[in-house]
């Protein structure tokens, strides 16, 4: 409700408009247009290259020239505001002879390589040259070439980065690969040189283009000039079909197409599919490579089952009758309870409602969860922390926000969306953004202030920004009544000192708290993975209470995987919300009577062996729970372990039962985004070797034990459609939470706080396995500050070893020019360097010291 | 009676008359052609067999573009590209199925590298429906014709390019 | 001791003159110390303004004066001045455009090397008119003694109280900053020269928006030329009235014109606008004719980016109207003169050979064309011009004219165009003969 009042208001006071005439035909568009989006909105065809709906205009290429009646010369529509009256023509004879020129203008040093050029087929000035250009070419002489630094010899390509290959001569300098690797993604890594006719694109020098958007750029080119390794020299373009799909890795659920070819049931790319709600039309690499896992040939092709001790590979029927078989004698000799269930999110909602009820229904037993990598997770439903993730979320409010606050959130490893997002507002509405983390981020370097607390103190910063907004007097006083003497410490300056951060930054983003017209608080991973993410729930709760952020915003912690929703929302939890639960419950004709076991809790009545049996979906739960050790041991004292998955993983090692999963490309499913958008993803090819959807697995095991999930897909989908339509967002409660803060005192031995999370370029366990995403970053790296380098006597790619009191790595060293602190930062994503080895379930901060490989 | 003499009248006769046409042959240039012993030359634009060309130093000029797949009528082409050392690209897999193929040539008329051209040869008949599928090996064969229209045509890419010196 | 560039000047004629003001003291070798300079009157008209009138008034009396801009598109200054928003929050920005790299040209260059308080003192008076606190001057990395002088001026400027914080008093506060560009002629062109000073590639933008509405720092920004602000001292001193007396009703005031080519006495004179430009080449006192008594064959009059003149139109005043009316500009007000052994084309093979490597590559039509067209002119002077390369470059010059971001594409095309409609026999002689008429009288080739 509160949200639809916001937007009402914000159609009523709508911009003044102006209503022109083009081709003949009056239209009347919002002020400040242009003419070219004012004809592109009526379906007149105007053509461009240089011109990108998410850019700044530059009017480069010439190409969208109109007549508009009164101008002396022919203006170019990209860069033309459209004025009341205006009379525009855009295919008169004047603007055809224009357009014609500015063709041959460009095809005079454009090599022709047509046949060989990848391009070919999509390519913008084969379209425009076949529409408006001419035939022949009146220019004889020889066409430019640039040669210098070129690996290939024939074509003078040149690789500028691990996915892209340049080629200098087919450049038509639209600048639109320069312009938004600045303007949209902050990135400098590509930049233009020289002047005049032999200006020429490349990376910077001694740099490549690996950002973690640097697909897009290849996307946006008009011509060949930028293309990709991992379209190159496959296919031809028109030989291709497109499937609808979304992203599964990262949880804005961007939407993609990918290119497939049928008789040879292949995925050769993926590409963005612009939808304005959710991307703008820019995708992650991670989304953009990240398929290429699909087409792996070291995917797992049948099942296995462990025999005298050895993995050996069995029929699907076989497998399937013997996981019935061995879960039905456990529960017959044990009971249903010592049953666990751990389920991805990545999946698609119906193997998640699947799941549920076969876990629930089938079973009986109350031990679902989708949340592996979280740490002590609250062990009843109705907590800060609970709400706070039940919040809703528009990624689209991020656009009009005047204040963007993300806390305790690498915005560019966990949500590189909603960090372009934010990256936008600030640079075409000036939007003011603040960071608050415990290390320094990338997303720093548009934040007016940025904010570095010491590891461990989350809770305190929020409070002092509380404070200060109560000191200096920002927020009403009856509605600060009563919270100061529920947080810790008194005043904010005593806050500011504990958490190791500037006063004054803190009142800045107090003030902009209070004054901002709308604001976005965005919560990220480094709270949720957090032990303690109760404390740090209950101060923002306070924080948003006592600046009344929902009324004039949004305040949500990002869902992290591609579905983290879906499953929160299908009831995948230990303590789904009160509807949610309601609803399941008519559904599934009952409640198990269990106690209901969070991801901790199971794995520790694992260990107790009170749990002998496990299912785990799709999931890799050695590599992400952030215990290494402790995961182990529970797993290993498992009686019966069937692990689904498209990969040999350490998990599935020790598992009793392997079936291979099929990818999300192989089967069509729905998922449901961070913001609760329920979208498809259609099947681009039939699942590979003898893999099955989780979907199909999970109803053939309930038929083999005899108690089928649905009647129909029908009844599935009904189902699924009526869990989803619960409310499943959680009211604040009406009074301020207590928060009290313990500070532990740091070990003497191992001092400098680590920090676990996703690479930029990787997501999860699989896509350590597309080849592509490889080529960017392969193997786990310690990311450190040049000062703690320094301090440490160590240079970018020495070996170290990390330790912590749980275990050691021995990693290469990164070195980033971003961070500021003493924090250290490993990926992990990577199943060679057990990352998660050095972590502690209980430590609030795990913290490690790291000492040189001798060579 | 009187057809006995009619019959008599058709073997003294009409007899000799017809064979009189089969004795005048016996003199004449036969039409047909003792094949397979003797073969009949092809007009020079007759469409037959595929080939595939190659430049003077060797490499093939076919850059598998694709423009004769699209081409096709009868969809009888496929083609899969690779990359070779140089990053140039060309066919990894070429196959023409000569079962669907109508010899309309229109592959050789698409093709902008000048690289396939329907040659003379008609002789395809094989004891194996697979033998009609051809490959690039079966097509890349040192072929007959003497004038080749292409051979002076140099390598696009060297044709059209300067250097930025050029310029500057 | 400074050294100055040897350039004839026509300082004494101005001297005596009671109304030509820009030249009257750069023969003095002291010019260029505050305290000769304010001994000449200078810093009485920033004192002026900034005690006794209101920003409005400045631009009132500048735009009653009639000065235009001096840089090459003559536009009125005052209003000019007049765009900047008056209500926008943010800061705002005056700029001396000191990239003077129009070939022929070497006005500004005088005034920076010899008399830089007057530019200076030019510049206070504009950036208090907008309301701004920051100016820049913008010189060509070239000019290294300019820059040295423009810095020890500004130096002294500061030391001297004339600009800085609470200049004379009056709570205005000043700053100046000196820049130095890379030597690009496109960072002449002001938008480049705002990328440039941003510190991108000089490239230009597209307008609108205006710099005065978004420029430096998407803030209000004034770009004026070096000339154009050195006599806006001179317009407060003496009063809108007098400077309209001087040059014709519509192009008011006196102009430094850097007479270069064949001509007897090359040299920078200051006359008033509308003067004969056939006075000012044959003249004693200035241009004193062609050297070994040769005829003339073409005029250039406002710097390389203007469309020739045939000698039969060089009875022309020197003023935006009357140059217009020829089909010509008065641009940045560099004449040059060519004799009659100087071949047309290859004078325009040289102009494009400068405008293709100074094109900066951002829109299509100039960054293809001007590399066509010296491919195709080298080519004509060359004598390896084919038949129809003419048509050629006259349809690639309509293409290019007028459909380019900023002037430059239009510089290039303009002069091409002119000499074919008024030399095309001399083209048509490279083609039919494939060669140069006059081949052998290029020593500079």
């Amino acid at each position: 409700m509160a949200t639809e009042t916001k937007k009402d208001t914000r159609t009523a006071q709508q911009a003044p408009t102006v209503t022109l005439t083009i081709d003949g035909q009056e239209v009347t568009v919002p002020k400040g247009t242009t003419v070219l989006e004012a004809a592109l909105g009526m379906g007149i065809h105007v053509p461009t290259f240089c011109w990108h709906p998410k850019l700044k205009s530059v009017g480069a290429c010439r190409m969208c020239y109109v007549e508009i009646e009164k101008m002396p010369k022919l203006a170019v529509s990209c860069a033309t505001e459209a004025m009341d009256g205006m009379v525009v023509h855009t295919d008169s004879d004047l603007v055809k002879r224009g357009r014609k020129a500015v063709i041959e203008f460009i095809l005079a040093n454009h090599p022709l390589d047509c046949p060989t050029c990848d391009k070919g087929g999509e390519c913008d000035l084969q379209d425009l040259t076949f529409k408006h250009g001419f035939d022949d070419s009146r220019y004889d002489f020889l066409k430019m070439r640039f040669t210098e630094g070129a690996v290939h010899t024939t074509f003078d390509d040149v690789r500028i980065g691990p996915e892209i290959i340049l080629n200098r001569n087919r450049c038509i300098l639209c600048y639109k690969c320069v312009r938004a690797n600045k303007e949209a993604f902050g990135e400098y890594d590509l930049g233009a040189f020289e002047r005049g006719n032999i200006t020429e694109i490349n990376a910077a020098p001694g740099r490549e283009v690996s950002n973690p958007f640097s697909g897009n750029l290849v996307e946006i080119c008009p011509v060949g000039a930028l293309t990709n390794t991992d379209w190159r020299y496959k296919i031809r373009v028109w030989l291709t079909k497109q499937a609808r799909s979304i992203c599964p890795f990262t949880s804005s659920g961007t939407n993609t197409l990918l290119w497939k070819e049928d008789h040879q049931q292949k995925i050769f790319r993926c590409t963005s599919r612009r939808n304005d709600d959710i991307d703008d039309g820019w995708i992650a690499d991670v989304t953009r490579y990240g398929w290429s896992y699909v087409m792996a040939e070291d995917r797992l092709q049948t099942p296995l089952v462990k025999k005298e001790g050895k993995q050996v590979p069995v029929s699907w029927e076989e497998a399937i009758d013997l996981v019935a078989r061995r879960l039905t004698e456990i529960d017959d000799t044990k009971g249903n309870v010592c049953i666990g269930g751990l389920i991805n999110p990545q999946l698609d909602n119906e193997s998640l409602h699947a799941f549920n009820k076969f876990m629930r229904v089938t079973i009986g037993a109350n031990n679902v969860d989708h949340r592996l990598d979280y740490p002590m997770l609250p062990a009843q439903g109705d907590t800060a922390y609970s709400i706070l993730s039940s919040q809703p979320f528009s990624i689209a409010d991020i656009d009009t926000s005047d204040v963007i606050v993300s806390f305790g959130s690498d915005m560019l490893k966990e949500h590189p969306n909603e960090y372009l997002r934010m990256r936008k507002a600030y640079m075409f509405r000036q939007a003011k953004v603040f960071t608050i983390n415990p290390y320094a981020v990338k997303n720093a370097d548009i934040a007016s202030v940025d904010v570095v607390y010491a590891p461990g103190t989350d809770e305190i910063v929020v409070n002092a920004i509380c404070l200060a907004a109560i000191e200096e007097k920002l927020v009403d006083a009856g509605r600060a009544a009563g919270l100061k003497d529920k947080i810790v410490p008194n005043s904010a300056a005593e806050a500011a000192e504990t958490a190791g951060v500037e006063l004054d930054d803190i009142k800045i983003i107090a003030r902009s708290l209070a004054d901002g017209k709308q604001v976005t608080f965005l919560v990220g991973e480094l709270v949720a993975r957090c032990a303690e993410r109760e404390p740090i729930a209950a101060a923002i709760a306070n924080l948003n209470r006592l600046f009344g952020l929902t009324d004039k915003g949004q305040v949500a912690r990002l869902a992290r995987y591609a579905n983290s929703k879906g499953a929160e929302k299908l009831g995948l939890t230990p303590f789904p919300a009160p509807e949610v639960k309601a609803k399941l419950e008519r559904i599934f004709g009952g409640w198990p009577e269990n106690e209901a076991l969070t991801t901790d809790k199971m794995l520790v009545q694992m260990n107790k062996e009170a749990i002998n049996a496990g299912l785990v979906v799709g999931a890799n739960p050695l590599l992400l729970y952030p215990d290494r050790e402790f995961a182990r041991e529970c797993l290993e004292r498992l009686d019966f372990l069937v692990v689904c998955d498209s990969f040999e993983t350490e998990t599935t090692a020790i598992a009793d039962v392997v079936l291979p999963l099929a990818s999300w490309a192989e089967y069509a499913g729905d998922y449901v985004n961070l913001e609760g958008r329920t979208q498809h993803a259609e099947a681009a090819i039939k699942p590979r070797f003898h893999s099955r959807p989780a979907l199909e697995i999970i109803e053939q095991l309930a038929r083999a034990m005899d108690k089928p999930l649905f009647e129909s897909a029908d009844e599935r989908r009904r189902e699924v459609a009526e869990v989803l339509a619960a409310q499943a967002v959680l009211p604040w409660p009406n009074d301020y939470f207590e928060v009290s803060f313990d500070n532990a005192a740091a070990d003497s031995e191992y001092t400098i706080p680590v920090f676990v999370g996703d690479d930029p370029h990787h997501a999860g366990h699989l896509t350590e396995k597309s080849p592509s995403l490889s080529n960017f970053v392969s193997e786990a790296y310690v990311e450190m500050s040049i000062e703690l380098a320094a301090k440490l006597d160590v240079k970018a790619g020495d070996s170290v070893r990390v330790e912590s009191e749980a275990g050691k790595v021995i990693v290469p060293v990164k070195v980033s020019d971003y961070l500021d602190t003493d924090a250290v930062f490993l990926p992990r994503n990577f199943s060679s360097a057990q990352v998660n080895s050095l972590l502690m379930r209980k430590k609030r901060v795990n913290r490690v010291k790291i000492t040189r490989v001798a060579d | 009676m009187k057809e006995i003499f009619k019959a008599l009248g058709n073997v003294v006769i009409k007899m000799p008359q017809g064979f009189y046409v089969t004795f005048k042959h016996l003199f004449k240039k036969p039409v047909t052609l003792d094949y397979p012993r003797k073969k009949k030359p092809m007009a020079p634009r007759y469409r037959g067999k595929h080939y595939l060309e190659r430049y003077d130093d060797g490499t093939e000029r076919c850059v598998c573009c694709g423009l004769c797949a699209a081409a096709c009528p009868a969809d009888a082409i496929y083609m899969e590209p690779e990359e070779t050392e140089k990053g140039e690209r060309k066919a990894r897999v070429y196959e023409i199925n000569l079962l669907r193929c109508i010899f309309c040539g229109f592959c050789e008329e698409a093709c902008p590298e000048e690289a396939i051209f329907l040659g003379q040869e008609y002789e395809f008949s094989a004891d194996d429906r697979n033998k009609f599928i051809w490959t690039k090996e079966d097509m890349l064969v040192p072929h007959p014709r003497k004038d080749n229209p292409f051979k002076k045509i140099l390598r696009r890419v060297r044709k059209v390019y300067g250097t930025p010196e050029a310029t500057r | 001791m400074s050294f100055y560039s040897p350039v004839i000047t026509n300082a004494a004629e101005v001297a005596q003159s009671d109304d030509l003001h820009l030249f009257r003291y750069v023969e003095d070798p002291e010019q260029h110390n505050v305290d000769t300079y304010e001994k000449h009157g200078g810093y009485v008209a920033w004192k002026k303004v900034l005690t006794s009138m209101q920003p409005d008034e400045v631009i009132a009396e500048v735009k009653n004066s009639g000065l235009r801009g001096r840089g090459g598109a003559g536009f009125p200054t005052g209003m000019k001045w007049g765009f900047v928003p008056k209500d926008s929050p943010k800061a705002r920005y005056l700029i001396c455009n000191a990239d003077e790299s129009e070939p022929g040209t070497c006005k500004d260059r005088v005034i920076m090397e010899r008399d830089p308080h007057a530019m200076i003192e030019g510049m206070a008076i504009g950036a208090y008119a907008i309301g701004s606190h920051l100016m820049f001057c913008y010189i060509r990395g070239e000019f290294g003694h300019c820059i040295d002088q423009v810095e020890a001026a500004m130096k002294q400027a500061y030391a001297k109280g004339h600009l800085g914080k609470n200049i004379y008093g009056s709570g205005y506060d000043l700053d100046m900053v000196v820049h130095t560009g890379g030597g690009a002629y496109i960072c002449g062109e002001e938008t480049a020269l705002l990328n440039s000073l941003e510190g991108e590639k000089g490239l230009s933008r597209i307008r609108p928006p205006f710099p005065a509405v978004a420029g430096l720092y998407a803030s209000p920004t004034i770009v004026n030329n070096v000339e154009t602000l050195a006599a806006v001292p001179h317009i407060i001193n003496r009063g809108a009235d007098w400077y309209k007396t001087m040059g014709t009703e519509k192009s008011a005031g006196s102009k430094i014109f850097s007479l270069t080519g064949h001509v007897n006495r090359p040299g920078n004179y200051e006359v008033p606008l509308g003067f004969n430009l056939k006075t000012l080449i044959y003249d004693e006192k200035y241009g004193a004719g062609i050297p070994n008594g040769k005829k003339l064959k073409a005029v250039i009059p406002g710097g390389a980016s203007t469309p020739y003149l045939k000698p039969d139109m060089i009875d022309v005043g020197l003023d935006y109207e009357s140059l217009a009316s020829v089909g010509s500009m008065l641009g940045s007000g560099a004449i040059i003169v060519l004799d009659e052994d100087t071949c047309i084309v290859w004078s325009i093979m040289k102009l494009i050979h400068f405008f293709r490597h100074e094109s900066c590559g951002k829109c299509t039509p100039c960054r293809e064309g001007t590399g066509w067209l010296e491919q195709l002119i080298t080519r004509i002077e060359h004598g390896e011009g084919r038949p129809g390369d003419i048509e050629k470059i006259d349809d690639l010059c309509g293409n290019i004219l007028g459909r380019t971001i900023c002037p430059l594409g239009d510089a290039a095309v303009m002069p091409i165009q002119s000499t074919i409609k008024h030399w095309r026999d001399e083209w048509q002689y490279h083609i039919d003969h494939k060669k140069c008429p006059c081949a052998n009288t290029h020593e500079f080739k």
